[in-house]
């Protein structure tokens, strides 16, 4: 950002939003706390390089990702922009064919 | 859950969400038990509060609450009779006398123009008058979102319904678990463990964890909680991991890397800190054997039973499936793992061999699963 200049308000706001204060605030984890260490799907690794940490079966760790907004890339956000997403679907271990995919809307 | 940046997204149609009335099913009669008697409490998808008799092992009612599920954190009065429960997107907290179903207390975080997420803080004072939790309030903008100063929240318990907070304090970011302890302090678990006086907003350091002094040998650890459990015997775990390097390199293949915890005793509020095992597979959420605080049990996709003044592992057996919480009895007799799905493994302290299943009619998902003492 250093050798960006901001112009008006809005690049402003952006770079006072990504000062070092505000950065160093949310520190990165060291390691994986279950999960994955990659979300990359299908090269999914746990913190020891092997499977046996990793969530198991998907569906036991689906709305857990979901409901906390953990992984948004990967599954929808309950949380805040998807909280219908699971709708009438209890049980994701049993009825997990239900749950569908999320496309942009149309403005 | 990573950052806080991404519950920004929170969209202002969603504060239209109708609010379901609350109602109760299954058996309601109230019991004629005079002994104090256990109950383990946890949250189910679409959203309702299961209590579930500790002694049969089955669930006794199941109260509905208002809103969207989650995240399903539970807080429980001293007395035991009522459970606060975290709802509606991580946003409103409805309180249940848990005998009947009745709802007694409800509050509302977000605004019309600033959503409120709670991240599992919710706790209540020893003497059962105030409720608290750690705010983290964003403002929607025409266009952008303003990220706001996170708050310990105050509310009056007996304020009944749509309460409104009675004060707040400044409080750090990303602090997940809280808990009160005995003399009436709330322990913070954020990237240090923190405790704050909600009369006077005063907040000190209990335990250094991202900030600890160790020197370049010791890796900066990982410490991060979610469920709440303890109240067995009256503790707060925040576990970490971190590793011990051979020299200064900081060589991370050959370091040895280590479980450890930052524990508070919530009666006397002595907090100790400690590498416990070494770190060989990942456990979410850990608890004391009440009748040898050396003695510790970790679910995640597996059950282990561990030694931490030894710093050995006791026992490990693998779980039908993920689980992300574990909880005991106070007389150590019985084991309950749970979160994600919808059954609760059910497992002797002893060999760590399972007992029982208590099947749910939905997902616990990020819920906790708490334990109450209660007269009847």
């Amino acid at each position: 950002m250093k050798h960006l200049k901001s112009i008006n308000k809005k690049a402003k706001t952006v770079e006072e939003a990504v000062s070092r204060e505000e950065v160093e605030e949310v520190m990165a984890m060291q390691t994986v706390v279950g999960c994955t260490a990659t979300t990359d799907p299908g090269w999914e690794v746990d913190p020891f390089g092997g499977l046996a940490s990793l969530c198991a079966p998907m569906e036991s760790d689906l709305y857990g990702c979901a409901d906390a907004c953990w992984w948004p890339a990967q599954v929808p956000d309950t949380m805040s922009t998807y909280p219908d997403w699971s709708k009438g679907i209890d049980k994701a271990n049993v009825d997990w064919r239900k749950l569908d995919g999320i496309f942009p809307e149309d403005e | 859950m990573k950052t806080k940046k991404r519950a920004v997204r929170a969209l202002l149609a969603l504060a239209g969400v109708g609010v379901i009335l609350s109602g109760c099913h299954g058996n309601v009669k109230q019991a004629a038990t005079t002994a104090p008697h256990e109950y383990l409490l946890t949250v189910t998808r679409p959203n309702q509060l299961q209590v579930i008799d500790t002694q049969t092992n089955s669930i006794t009612r199941s109260c509905d609450v208002p809103g969207y599920f989650g995240a399903g954190s539970i807080a429980m009065s001293p007395d035991g009779r009522i459970a606060y429960v975290l709802s509606n997107k991580w946003e409103d907290i409805y309180g249940f006398d848990i005998t009947d179903c009745k709802m007694v207390f409800s509050a509302k975080q977000s605004s019309s123009d600033v959503i409120v997420k709670t991240f599992f803080s919710l706790a209540v004072s020893p003497d059962g008058k105030e409720l608290y939790t750690v705010q983290n309030p964003v403002r929607e903008l025409d266009d952008r979102y303003e990220v706001m100063q996170p708050q310990l929240a105050v509310f009056d318990t007996t304020a009944g319904l749509d309460v409104q907070q009675s004060r707040s304090w400044p409080v750090d970011r990303r602090i997940t678990k809280i808990a009160t302890m005995d003399n009436g302090e709330v322990v913070l678990g954020g990237a240090d463990l923190k405790a704050i006086d909600p009369r006077t907003g005063t907040v000190r350091v209990i335990s250094k964890l991202q900030n600890w002094e160790r020197g370049a040998r010791w890796l900066t650890p990982d410490a991060f909680a979610v469920s709440s459990q303890g109240e067995h015997v009256g503790e707060y775990i925040m576990a970490y991991v971190t590793a011990e390097f051979k020299d200064d390199s900081m060589n991370f293949e050959t370091a040895d890397w280590w479980w450890g915890m930052s524990r508070v005793d919530l009666k006397s509020g002595a907090v100790e800190q400690m590498e416990t095992v070494p770190f060989q597979f990942i456990v979410f959420s850990w608890v004391s054997d009440p009748h040898d605080s050396n003695i510790i049990y970790g679910a995640f996709n597996t059950l282990s039973k561990h030694n931490i003044k030894e710093k050995k592992t006791l026992a490990v057996t693998d779980m039908d499936h993920t689980y992300y919480t574990i909880n005991m009895t106070s007389d150590g007799s019985t084991l309950y793992v749970g979160g994600t799905s919808s059954d609760i493994s059910v497992h002797d302290p002893e060999t760590l061999k399972k007992i029982g299943s208590i099947q749910l009619p939905g997902d616990m998902s990020t819920a906790d699963m708490r334990l109450v003492r209660l007269q009847e």
